[in-house]
């Protein structure tokens, strides 16, 4: 029996028992009167009706005599007395109203009539507030700047730097912590993506017409014959060996691999991102955005990279012409972004004292 | 019981040993970067003479506007620096330079000998690698060319940098446009291409279309209507001799454009009411009829290599774009998007064409595929038409007109990736632009 039909089993066994036990075919009680009763006792029942008389049947019943002729009532001819009516009082007549007056019509004001058309006035800014507000698409803007995180345009006065920071003046009053002056930066503008001209502000094209077909579902691995595992060892002695071996690889290991715990996902990330936002290839040929170079760099323990240290260990995907280019821009992006020194955990110098950086610029091409 | 325990403790230890251990350097991928202008710096070239030293403020001028133009680099203005270039050998500076963030440093060092020679050296610095970008070098040229040896340093500069082919010493051939659009009037005219040195090669007695220049830029195909007829001239630039190139009767011919190898034409030609594609050899002067459909075919464009040729037809109904093989046969259609589509033109790469397509009342100038896949429009306005490539295949320039009878042609450029669009300074109307090869 295969197993599509033991599921298949399963299933109309489970259906059948929902339909008989799930309640599938229970029905709605007929409505009807609910009426209180007490039960009573046989000795209880003879009390009650002890004091009653059953009524007898009555066989004699005595029957009316007619009316004899002779005691007929003697009718009179007289008239009925009619019932007196009472006159009704007349009111007496109230005196006429006062005729009012009449008045003397208004005179009819005479309108300002100018030949000159009115002048109307511009509606005030709060009607604009009884319009219905629509939910603005996003709209694409061009930037000079393409990032991974698209940054507003900053205010016109605020100089644009890669740290954000409030504007500094000095005030007349002084303070107890007196800060230097400095001026107001923001980062520069930035957009995720090309906004060409056709692009920019074509609101019905900002939806994607068309999307990549999905991928094809993984073929799935062919199982590998595994040997058979071993009886476990009853023997003691065995798990200590095996303990020992594995101790003593770990051993002989730590000469050259760091020891401690290694950098955390975030704190890996954080150097990523840092390198990113100085990886700048929008001066590469179309050829060196192809080629993919792995730069190895050696790093000082306060987090500067050693210039001198930076070295192309491969390159894939273009010419030797496109990999020096694609090269460079990586080594311009670890020592610009490593000037003031990478965030790095200092207590795990030994895991990134030598960093092997690969820059894949195939996402940058479609932006 | 014990035994299990003690075994399922033996597993943990050995999974979690490679976990705390690393081996070898950390390893991270970058994968996402920025596209922004680079930022550098380009000091006046020093010079050891007064002749010299307004040389070198020009040239340094023309340097940067070239670089920048290309909105892939940004000038750090001189009122930023810091330091000051007073000796082309001097050792440079480079935290000074790395305090205003310049990337790239360009210095340079001018002088005229007395025969009106002008000398210009240069360098290339990676301010933050703290080293040279490839070797320094020396050009000699005529104090009247002053700006062509200004292009080519900026060209030097931007293959060094960016990896692509050079364009800025290169130049265009366009149709400049005066009086209203009811009267207009029409000459061939040629300038660098950015705008400078312009010179005028025809007349303005009659309308003049469509320049095309030769692959070595020596001489230029176009089409006037000086017999009443559109005819196809081909014009010595050097000279300015010309000669009509084709002339039956009962004929109009136009859109012509030169074959890879110099020798070789290809035109639309108008017979009997309809316009099909022939091929002319110069040397011999023998025509080729490439197609004979009803239907009206033109703006022929040569690949790269003159095996096939991709040109507008609306044997479909509207205009589309086809390719076929330069001898003639059997065409296929690659654009199929909504819209007209026209003018096509073969990257010199031979990557993309680039071509004219009018869409829900609006032209664009777009390119595509050479099977018309990865369509992408890069601009959008009242009128955009006629691309050219610059010689590196990497810069589209086309023409740009405004709405209304006032409105004026002028020229554009823009980057392949619809980054930068940018016009194109000229004293006059332009129209038709072709860009030249890379002079030598």
């Amino acid at each position: 029996m295969n197993t599509g039909q033991v599921i298949s089993g399963a299933g109309h066994l489970g259906l059948i028992a929902f339909a008989l036990f799930g309640g599938a075919f229970q029905s709605e009680p007929l409505p009807f009167e609910v009426t209180e009763v007490t039960a009573i006792s046989a000795e209880e029942f003879a009390a009650l009706t002890q004091g009653e008389s059953i009524p007898e049947a009555v066989a004699n019943v005595d029957t009316p005599e007619p009316p004899q002729e002779g005691e007929a009532p003697a009718l009179t001819s007289e008239a009925d007395t009619p019932p007196e009516r009472s006159e009704p009082e007349v009111a007496e007549t109230p005196p006429p109203d006062d005729v009012p007056e009449p008045l003397e019509p208004a005179p009819v004001p005479q309108a300002d009539v100018s030949d000159e058309p009115p002048v109307m006035q511009p509606p005030q800014e709060d009607s604009a507030l009884l319009v219905p507000e629509e939910s603005p698409r996003p709209q694409l803007r061009p930037a000079p700047r393409v990032a991974p995180e698209p940054v507003a345009e900053p205010e016109p006065d605020v100089q644009v730097d890669d740290v954000e920071r409030q504007e500094v003046t000095p005030s007349e009053e002084p303070a107890e912590v007196v800060e230097d002056e400095s001026e107001a930066t923001a980062p520069e503008e930035a957009t995720t993506e090309i906004v060409t001209e056709a692009e920019e502000n074509d609101v019905a094209n900002a939806a994607p017409a068309q999307s990549i077909r999905p991928r094809n579902r993984p073929t799935r691995p062919e199982p590998t014959e595994t040997a058979e595992p071993a009886a476990p060892e009853t023997d003691n002695s065995a798990v200590n060996d095996a303990l020992a071996e594995a101790l003593g690889e770990s051993g002989t290991s730590s000469n050259d691999a760091p020891q401690g715990p290694p950098l955390t996902a975030g704190e890996k990330d954080a150097l990523r991102v840092a390198v990113q936002n100085c990886w700048n290839v929008g001066s590469l040929s179309s050829e060196a955005l192809r080629t993919t170079v792995v730069v190895a760099v050696e790093m000082a323990e306060n987090g500067k990279p050693v210039t001198s240290s930076i070295q192309m260990l491969s390159a894939s995907g273009g010419s030797g012409a496109a990999a020096k280019q694609a090269f460079e821009a990586a080594r311009r992006a670890i020592i610009r972004c490593g000037s003031g020194g990478f965030d790095l955990p200092v207590e795990k110098y030994d895991h990134w004292r030598d960093i092997e950086m690969t820059f894949n610029p195939e996402r940058m091409r479609i932006k | 019981m014990m035994r299990y325990v003690l075994s399922l403790l033996l597993a943990c230890m050995l999974w979690a040993v490679p976990v705390t251990a690393q081996d070898g350097p950390l390893r991270i991928e970058i994968t996402e970067g920025v596209i922004e202008p680079m930022p550098f710096a380009a000091p006046d070239f020093v010079s050891d003479n007064a002749a010299g030293a307004e040389l070198g403020r020009q040239i340094a001028d023309v340097i940067a506007a070239d670089l920048a133009g290309t909105g892939l680099f940004r000038e750090i203005q001189p009122e930023a620096f810091i330091s000051k270039i007073t000796s082309f050998s001097s050792p440079v500076q480079f935290a000074d330079w790395k305090a205003i963030n310049a990337q790239a440093l360009i210095t340079g060092a001018v002088s005229v000998d007395d025969g009106g020679k002008v000398i210009v050296r240069f360098r290339l610095f990676d301010v933050f690698a703290g080293q040279e970008l490839g070797d320094g070098l020396q050009l000699v040229g005529t104090q009247a060319g002053w700006r062509r040896i200004a292009h080519k340093v900026a060209d030097q500069v931007y293959s060094r940098i960016t990896g692509e082919a050079p364009y800025f010493d290169s130049r265009v051939v366009f149709v400049s446009e005066t009086g209203p659009k009811d009267a207009r009037q029409k000459r061939l005219a040629i300038m660098d291409y950015d705008g400078a040195n312009v010179k005028y090669l025809t007349e303005s007695s009659s309308i003049v279309l469509a320049p095309r220049f030769s692959p070595n830029g020596d001489r230029v195909l176009y089409t006037s209507y000086e017999s009443g007829f559109p005819r196809i001239y081909l014009l010595d630039v050097g000279s300015v001799q010309r000669r009509v190139l084709e002339s039956q009767d009962g004929t109009m011919s136009f859109a012509p454009r030169f074959g890879p190898d110099g020798q070789t034409v290809v035109y639309s030609l108008t017979r009997g009411g309809n316009t099909d594609l022939y091929r002319m050899d110069l040397t011999t002067g023998a025509n080729t009829r490439l197609t004979s459909a009803p239907s009206i075919e033109t703006a022929p464009s040569f690949s790269p290599d003159g095996s096939q040729i991709v040109f507008e037809s609306d044997r479909s109904g509207v205009p589309q774009i086809y390719v076929m093989p330069a001898g003639g046969g059997e065409a296929r259609r690659i654009s199929f998007g909504q819209g007209r589509y026209g003018t096509p033109v073969w990257s010199p790469r031979g990557d993309l064409i680039a071509f004219t397509k009018q869409s829900k009342g609006r032209f664009h100038i777009g390119v595509m595929r050479t099977d018309g896949s990865e369509e992408r429009l890069l601009t959008a306005s009242f009128l955009d038409e006629g691309p050219t490539w610059a010689p590196n295949g990497r810069v589209i320039m086309f023409t740009r007109e405004t709405q209304g009878a006032q409105g004026r042609a002028s020229l554009y450029t823009v980057d392949i990736t619809g980054r930068n669009p940018r016009q194109v300074p000229t004293s006059t109307g332009a129209s038709d632009p072709a860009w030249s090869p890379l002079q030598d």
